[in-house]
């Protein structure tokens, strides 16, 4: 992988980064057990998510930037494990193809769903241009197992995932892939949304300070609106519909009208 | 007595005996007529035919001896009296109505001392025997004049039926109507099918100005203007060309609030006003409707009417602040956002002054926190306001508390919800706010805000009996989920209640620390809830194994109890017959759950203590000494009453509290005069139309033992038949007579 120019100031990142990180923040739940927790979802013969280090900068980038509390170490659960139920978040992602789940899996994920759990997947190998990756076809193949009843439709600009922290124009990740993100919506939620963007690619930053993943074609601004967008999901989870209020209307209504792309 | 007599045989139906006799006196005609065309021989034919005529009825008729012991019995009369309170009001000597109307009954029994009557007195329901004019006003009492359901339930009595009825009464009905047609006072006196003679024991109308007829359009509902048609009148030659008619709204948390006024334009001594009120808190709400009187008015108990109208609500509107989105607030927006009743107006921090966005203002989706706005002119138009681990201070809402205070005192719900930010942590010890939520803080130096040990909640006795966590012990039972820590809270403020409590913690007082509290502030209700993990009633193992209702469950009991849902009331209160200013009441509780009896009971434990059951009642409108009354629940039994003792006419608010448990309120109005001296005038028509339409007849009291009453009826009681002479001897005689006189006609040429 070829570092990028910001290599040289790697260190002094990776410093003033663990410094904020360490430094005393009020706690904002007790014992961090309601923040916003990017749990890896793992199925089948998976070890760990495609992008490891992903879920950790997801927690770190939205207590940086919100004032949303988050998990900084993410926690991971099989689908398989009754602790599924625990948490209202999934993040299931990966690069190759999953094994079919089994009977427990599907009952699992369904208990999860009937809580009102929020599955996000994450295809880590799309094309250039979005096309899903052996992952991606599969995971849909499996949801759709646990879900049969439902099928994905895309959600643009006008659903409330692109507007529940950032006013965003369009879907991004490591790949720029489809403007829109696909979901499965029950009862006007989205309950299981899907990207063919490679997010955990755009988030995933190793223990040197250094982004793992270069970002094609924007780069860095489209690394941050990739970032912008993680934020969102993880406000959405937070905070469902609310920037769908009344109240938030006419305001954003405005803002998007005058703002620039 | 015994009398004896004569008579035909008891075998004769009165037609034959009829018939024979009419046939005999024709007999005798023709042998008159044949008589005057002969002159010999006539007396003697004129005797033996006379002879033979009644020979000849006698045996046809069989002539008997009837002996009998027989008596005179009185008609049945029921006098049906108003017993209204209207009879309380001046007649026209000045004297109370009911003078004429006793006066009345006693001149009937005077002059029909052969009739049996029952005196009864009437007014809301089935009629009661007329309490003894001697005990003072207690015939005049009744709080309505529906002489329609006293003549229904004699109807439909099993007792003997009356011949006629007679009802003395002012004329001022709830029913018949005023403008009942004739068609309909048929109709009632067919369904006791005698006749109905009136006396109405008043011709003239008091000097009086009234308000006299208060009429809403629709249910009354919080926040919706409510159409009124307010109807006005002047009697008795009162000039009152315009009058001044004002609704206010009774409150306990000050001076009475202006609603609508109007002028009314008084035409033929009468004026309809319609105003628009709009009521902003739901529950009871008392409103006082009154007319200027002009001088020379002789009712003024009349002048103001108070209508007491249970608002209830279209939709709960709950404004809902929390400091940042977590899994807790998520999970308390979804539950609200599902209720199609609620109506949400949400305001969540999403970024503070540390945060860095790495955006430019127009590419972020935040708006800012309309403090201001909400706190001042928007905040009495929400039902509830939770606040939900809210840091008052970084966002002016510090200068608001006060306000927030005032709104819970005058109705409206609070609830506090735990986190880092909320209760001490949050600011809010020693402000106006925490002088209304249910528990003390503690913001002195060295205070712990929070404790962030995990521990399960524990349920309190009032916790287990309360019926607003019925919903979620019927889902969940009695176990709760491990909360990942608290906020410290302090003792229970007077009259909070302690539903969910700390395991180890404890108070100052050396109480288990608070978890979860209620408590009423004013007209208001308040709930603590000390955790930020209440949505692991929902995302838990615990909360799986119930689909994750008991989240769901657990708010519903919350917003419903503060809302004063009457689901999630301990009891039910009703004021019996409702309250007149004067007299003693009787204020009913009705229990409606007591489910820590209930659980001891089905775990076969000892027989539950009775719990006590203290009533205040305290004046809403004017200072007043509180009445306080105790008693006891007796075992198994689910209501209790509480002997009200004669209340000035006012505004009223009953608060109840069972055992050491939640309170629950009851506001009611007393009147004066009420519905029945809202109308002064006397409606004598009313009764002469009642009377001519049943076949009766119409009197003033002077003339009331002239009514035409049913004649007394013989009875034999004992009855015994002689025969004279056998039957043979009375046709032998008639033979004998009979061919006697056709020997004499034959001697004499006739044939």
């Amino acid at each position: 992988m070829r570092l990028r120019p910001l290599a040289p100031f790697a260190f002094p990142l990776a410093l003033s980064a663990a410094l904020v990180v360490l430094c005393p923040h009020p706690a904002r739940a007790f014992g961090d057990v309601g923040a916003f927790d990017p749990r890896v979802l793992l199925t089948g013969n998976q070890s760990g998510p495609a992008r490891a280090t992903a879920p950790g900068r997801w927690s770190w980038e939205l207590v940086q930037r919100t004032s949303a509390p988050a998990r900084l170490r993410p926690s991971v659960v099989r689908a398989d494990d009754p602790a599924i139920v625990e948490a209202p978040f999934l993040y299931w992602s990966g690069d190759a193809e999953v094994a079919p789940l089994t009977a427990t899996e599907i009952s699992s994920l369904r208990r999860f769903f009937s809580l009102g759990g929020i599955l996000f997947v994450d295809d880590a190998a799309p094309g250039e241009r979005g096309e899903p990756s052996a992952f991606g076809r599969s995971a849909r193949r499996e949801i759709a197992r646990v879900l049969p009843d439902s099928a994905p439709v895309s959600i643009g600009t006008d659903h409330v995932i692109f507007r529940t922290f950032y006013l965003l124009r369009r879907a991004e990740g490591r790949v720029e892939g489809p403007p829109s993100l696909d979901a499965i919506v029950h009862g006007g939620e989205a309950q299981v949304i899907f990207s063919e963007h490679d997010l955990g690619g755009a988030l995933a930053r190793g223990a040197s300070g250094m982004w793992e993943q270069t970002v094609h074609p924007g780069g860095d601004v489209q690394r941050e609106r990739a970032i912008r967008l993680a934020v969102n999901i993880a406000m959405y989870v937070l905070c469902s519909n609310y920037k769908d209020d009344q109240v938030h209307a006419k305001w954003l209504m405005r803002r998007r009208t005058g703002s620039t792309p | 007595m015994l009398s004896t007599h004569l008579g035909p045989s008891a075998d004769l139906p009165p037609w034959a005996v009829a018939l024979a006799c009419a046939l005999a006196a024709a007999s005798l005609v023709l042998l008159f007529v044949e008589m005057r065309r002969r002159e010999r021989h006539g007396v003697v034919i004129a005797v033996s035919g006379l002879l033979a005529v009644t020979a000849l009825v006698a045996a046809t008729l069989r002539p008997a001896r009837v002996s009998a012991r027989e008596s005179t019995v009185g008609a049945r009369v029921v006098i049906l009296a108003d017993s209204s309170r209207s009879m309380a009001l001046a007649g026209d000597d000045g004297a109370p109505r009911q003078s004429a109307r006793d006066a009345a009954i006693a001149r009937l029994k005077k002059q029909n001392p052969n009739v049996r009557f029952v005196v009864l007195g009437f007014g809301d329901g089935p009629p009661l025997p007329l309490a003894d004019a001697s005990r003072g006003d207690a015939s005049t009492r009744a709080p309505r004049s529906d002489l329609g359901a006293a003549i229904r339930a004699i109807a439909t009595s099993a007792e003997e039926r009356p011949a006629a009825m007679v009802v003395v009464s002012d004329g001022r009905l709830d029913d018949p109507t005023e403008d009942a047609p004739e068609a309909s006072l048929r109709e009632l006196g067919r369904t006791i099918n005698v006749p109905i003679h009136t006396v109405a024991t008043t011709r003239g109308a008091p000097v009086d100005a009234s308000v006299r007829r208060i009429t809403a359009a629709g249910a009354a509902v919080a926040h919706a203007p409510l159409p009124l048609r307010v109807e006005v009148g002047c009697a008795g030659g009162l000039v009152c060309n315009e009058l001044t008619v004002t609704a206010r709204e009774l409150r306990d948390d000050g001076p009475p609030a202006l609603l609508a006024s109007g002028l009314a334009h008084v035409k033929d001594g009468s004026a309809v006003l319609d105003l628009t009120v709009t009521l902003e808190r739901a529950g009871a709400r008392i409103v006082e409707i009154a007319v200027a009187a002009p001088p020379g008015d002789t009712i003024p108990e009349n002048d103001r009417r108070l209508v007491t109208f249970n608002v209830g609500r279209e939709h709960v509107r709950v404004l809902h602040v929390a400091g940042h989105p977590t899994n807790d607030v998520a999970a308390l927006r979804q539950w609200l956002k599902s209720d199609s009743s609620v109506d949400v107006v949400a305001f969540f921090i999403l970024r503070t002054m540390t945060d860095d966005s790495r955006a430019a203002q127009n590419e972020l989706a935040l708006i800012p926190f309309p403090v201001d706005q909400l706190f001042t002119d928007q905040l009495a138009t929400f039902d509830a306001v939770v606040l939900q681990d809210f840091d008052a201070q970084p966002y002016g809402l510090e200068r608001y508390l006060p306000n927030i205070q005032r709104y819970v005192r005058s109705g409206g719900g609070l609830v506090m919800v735990g986190g880092s930010n909320s209760f001490v942590a949050g600011g809010y010890a020693g402000t106006p706010l925490a002088d209304v939520l249910p528990v003390e803080l503690d913001g002195s130096r060295g205070g712990t805000s929070a404790d962030t040990m995990s521990f399960v909640p524990k349920w309190t006795a009032e916790g287990l009996a309360a019926p607003l966590l019925d919903p979620l012990r019927s889902v969940l039972g009695d176990q709760l989920p491990s909360m990942p820590g608290a906020n410290v809270l302090g003792d229970l403020r007077r009259g909070g209640v302690a539903l969910w409590s700390h395991p180890t913690r404890s108070t100052r007082r050396g109480d288990e620390m608070p978890v979860l509290a209620i408590g009423e502030e004013g007209d208001g209700r308040t709930i603590a809830l000390g955790i930020d993990g209440a949505w692991e009633l929902k995302f838990s193992q615990l909360g799986s194994e119930t689909a994750g209702r008991a989240h769901g469950a657990l708010w519903d009991g919350l917003l419903g109890w503060l809302m004063r849902d009457p689901r999630f009331e301990p009891a039910q209160l009703e004021v019996v017959g409702g309250c007149t200013a004067g007299l003693g009441s009787t204020l009913r509780a009705r229990v409606v759950a007591s489910s820590a009896s209930v659980r001891e009971a089905r775990t076969g434990g000892p027989p539950p203590k009775p719990p006590a059951v203290v009533l205040d009642l305290t004046r809403i409108d004017e200072d007043a000494s509180p009445i306080h009354i105790e008693r006891v629940l007796p075992a198994g039994a689910s209501s209790v009453d509480f002997a009200l003792p004669a209340l000035q006419a006012g505004a009223y608010e009953a608060r109840l509290r069972l055992g050491g448990g939640a309170t629950t309120r009851h506001d009611f109005a007393c009147e004066a005069g009420g519905d029945e001296w809202a109308d002064s005038r006397p409606d004598a028509r009313r009764l002469e139309a009642l009377a001519k339409a049943t076949g009766g007849s119409f009197a003033f009291p002077p003339d009331a033992g002239s009514l035409p009453l049913p004649r007394p009826t013989v009875v034999s009681s004992e009855r015994h038949v002689t025969p004279l002479a056998p039957p043979w001897a009375w046709s032998l005689a008639a033979a004998v007579l009979l061919g006697a006189h056709w020997v004499v006609r034959r001697r004499s040429g006739l044939s």
